[in-house]
């Protein structure tokens, strides 16, 4: 009896602590019943849907008046196709050019889905890790196949750098190895960890407003106080939000340039 | 009698180029000021400035985490103790440092 008293009285604070629960807005649900062999289709996958289509609007409706004084939307679509250009020709080279589609589509999907995750209400898919490693894969995985397809064995001078006693070769061909391996890692975490903790930060300081207000006076006389960091947050997460997407693509620039220029 | 007057010259040319110098200096930080805009340029430096901080973090326990777990993979698969996930977390923190190391020298090269 009073364990189950007991679970009541935890059930209903959890029920309120819920709208104050920094983490739920994380939590992946299935939209619909009815699943797709073992896959759902999820919030996380409808805000993937929201995002590839508003990036595929940007660029098809921009870049359709083909004005000679462009709209908002081309200058827009425009800014972006040059900054990333210029990101990739600036750390691969004129040959780099080749993987121009592929780092427009990781920079363009990272900083709309970012973006995007700001608004209220909705959800930020790269702040899922499996997302931002999914994709860091995929980069890793295209260093590889490339720089094999391209170099043959002579990609592995990669791990071998010159210049090196034989007596260290060993340890410091591992670490190559391990440094290697280590940036699938490193480039999803970091993505993903500025994701999750700026949108925490965020939520902490809205229940901050919220449970000063109900607080007693003198606290709700302050809770202007966090509702003004939330002001400031929001345009510092924005700035966070490019930076994290520019940051994704130069780093697959660089690693995309050891599969071109192995060895150096 | 040419001599000091060669001397008085020279120190009277060598104030006048350390003035210019130093309006010069003056007027250019005034301009890159002015082309920063004040606070903006302050957030989005702090912005780099942390989003630099947070890459070296991340190469580094990156590396550490890939060496401690290739090490506990290793042990797993060969059964060799507990050897294998010490001397791979030595590695992995060699490698961290050594990422960490590559992004200082190429960050301050550029």
């Amino acid at each position: 009896m009073a364990r189950d008293a007991r679970t009541q009285e935890d059930l209903t604070v959890a029920a309120s602590e819920q709208a104050n629960d920094p983490i739920h807005q994380f939590i992946v649900t299935p939209l619909m019943s009815d699943h797709i062999g073992p896959a759902s289709f999820t919030n996380a996958s409808l805000f993937m849907v929201i995002v590839s289509l508003a990036v595929t609007f940007l660029m098809v409706i921009g870049t359709s008046s083909k004005a000679v004084v462009p709209g908002r939307l081309q200058v827009a679509a425009e800014m972006a196709y040059e900054f990333v250009a210029s990101t990739v020709r600036g750390s691969m080279g004129n040959e780099g050019m080749r993987f121009f589609p592929f780092v427009f589509s990781l920079f363009m999907f990272v900083v709309f889905s970012n973006l995007i995750g700001l608004i209220p209400y909705t959800f930020t898919v790269t702040s899922q890790i499996v997302v931002t490693f999914a994709f860091a894969a995929l980069v890793i995985g295209a260093v590889i196949i490339y720089g094999v397809m391209r170099h043959g064995s002579h990609f592995l001078h990669l791990f071998v750098p010159s210049g090196v006693p034989a007596l260290l070769m060993p340890f410091i061909v591992l670490i190559e190895i391990i440094s290697f391996v280590s940036r699938p890692v490193s480039l999803s975490v970091r993505l993903f960890a500025n994701m999750l903790a700026g949108h925490i930060t965020l939520k902490v300081f809205g229940a901050f407003v919220v449970m000063m207000l109900g607080g007693g006076a003198f606290a709700a006389l302050l809770s202007p106080l966090p509702l003004i960091a939330i002001v400031l947050l929001t345009a510092f997460e924005l700035l966070v939000a490019v930076l994290q997407a520019y940051v994704f693509a130069i780093l697959t620039c660089v690693y995309l340039n050891d599969a071109i220029h192995p060895g150096h | 009698m040419t001599k000091p007057n060669d001397d008085q010259e020279d120190r009277n040319l060598k104030a006048r180029l350390d003035a210019l110098s130093n309006e010069l200096k003056v007027k250019q930080s005034d301009l890159q000021g002015a082309e920063q805009g004040g606070k903006d340029a302050h957030v989005t430096r702090t912005g780099q400035a942390m989003s630099l901080g947070f890459r070296v973090l991340a190469e580094f326990v990156a590396g550490v985490i890939v060496g401690g777990f290739l090490g506990w993979q290793i042990d797993l698969w060969l059964g060799t103790g507990p050897f294998g996930l010490i001397v791979f977390l030595a590695l992995g923190t060699a490698a961290g440092f050594w990422n960490v190391y590559k992004l200082a020298a190429t960050t301050t090269s550029r």
